[in-house]
């Protein structure tokens, strides 16, 4: 089982590596989103890397992109959305939804960055 | 505001557990089994969330920082097969008695841990992450009671509405809706893979937020009973009807099994 796991590790490795998907970076510090507003590119998978500035846990949530999941305190999540229409999607911190609000905006390829 | 909040969040975990355990429930005490399973599935379910919750930080940085998603799908696709065995020794039954059932009350408990230890852990990060606030007993504290004292009286209400129908249907009533839940688990595990990139996918099939918000309260019961998920893609759609399929064909195996015993009985 040890050794499946590590195959398929490393098989994901190989193929994200491959696939050289767009990275997006987001903080949460004082239960508020920074940036609160991520633009990517449409039609593009893209891995967004969420580091929970916070002392307490937080939970990403979105059901546009239908995303969830828990970022401890002082931890980071890693977290794939896409390919994706162009349109706003916005995400909220389930466990402080009245701060943590933000938006991903999709754009289309010659727009986007 | 922070109450509300703790309600939703309780509530939400609460209700998807509650009202398995509701069904089964009702399932044990038709078929006059023991029901002692239901309390060591329960401890076991919450030592299991306190131990995954106590090491969620190291689970989710395995597998290139995807290990929650991943283990979190392992779970619900596991319940996806208790159940489907639970389902199986379920349609065995006609009518109410049985006596050799040692293998029907495993199952159900297995299903009832691991949907406990999948639920638990979350609601057991929320309410200990914010333990240390001053206002934590007038806020998360007392919303967190609520939402699971509602998610609870609604697993009480089901137990009763299936105890009140006649046994043989109060029966395929408990099969039809496991199949739900289970099918619901096993569409967000694949959502899960998706998410954590071992599986692709195109763009939604379709879109019903606008008709059944997720985040309203059709939109969360909904959810809590069949899965509801407003923007599925194509591939959690399958695996939705893969696993209504396999339910389906445990029921049917089931009857027909039994049809078989009884007629060669007699």
């Amino acid at each position: 089982m040890k050794c499946l796991g590590r195959i398929a590790a490393l098989l994901f490795l190989v193929t994200t590596a491959n696939a050289a998907t767009p990275v997006f970076e987001i903080e949460i510090r004082n239960h508020l989103f920074q940036p609160d507003t991520v633009i990517i590119p449409a039609n593009t998978k893209v891995k967004l890397i969420v580091y929970n500035r916070d002392a307490t846990p937080e939970e990403f949530e979105s059901y546009e992109l239908n995303r969830e999941k828990v970022i401890m305190g002082g931890r980071k999540a890693i977290i794939f959305i896409g390919p994706l229409a162009p349109g706003e999607y916005p995400f909220f911190g389930e466990f402080n939804p009245q701060t943590a609000l933000g938006k991903i905006i999709v754009k289309d390829g010659n727009d986007a960055d | 505001m922070m109450l509300i909040n703790s309600v939703v969040i309780v509530l939400r975990e609460v209700l998807e557990a509650a009202l398995m355990v509701s069904v089964l429930l009702a399932v044990s005490r038709i078929l006059r089994l023991d029901t002692r399973w239901l309390r060591i599935a329960l401890v076991v379910g919450l030592g299991g969330a306190a131990i995954y919750g106590h090491f969620l930080d190291s689970v989710s940085e395995l597998f290139e920082g995807v290990g929650q998603e991943l283990f979190n799908a392992l779970l619900q696709f596991s319940v996806l097969v208790f159940l489907s065995v639970a389902v199986f020794l379920i349609a065995r039954q006609r009518g109410q008695r049985c006596d050799k059932h040692t293998f029907l009350p495993l199952v159900m408990a297995l299903a009832v841990a691991v949907a406990v230890t999948r639920e638990g852990a979350e609601v057991l990060i929320y309410v200990t992450g914010f333990w240390q606030m001053s206002d934590f007993l007038s806020s998360v504290g007392v919303g967190s009671f609520t939402g699971a004292a509602i998610g609870f009286s609604v697993g009480v209400l089901f137990y009763y509405l299936l105890l009140a129908v006649s046994p043989s249907r109060a029966l395929l009533v408990s099969i039809v809706l496991l199949s739900l839940a289970a099918s619901g688990m096993s569409a967000q595990a694949m959502g899960l893979m998706i998410q954590a990139d071992w599986i692709s996918v195109a763009a939604p099939l379709w879109d019903t937020s606008g008709f059944i918000a997720e985040d309203s309260l059709t939109g969360h019961l909904l959810y809590a009973l069949i899965g509801y998920e407003a923007s599925p893609s194509a591939i959690e759609v399958a695996t939705y009807a893969a696993s209504i399929a396999v339910m389906a064909l445990s029921a049917i195996l089931g009857r027909t099994v039994f049809a078989k015993i009884e007629s060669d009985v007699s």
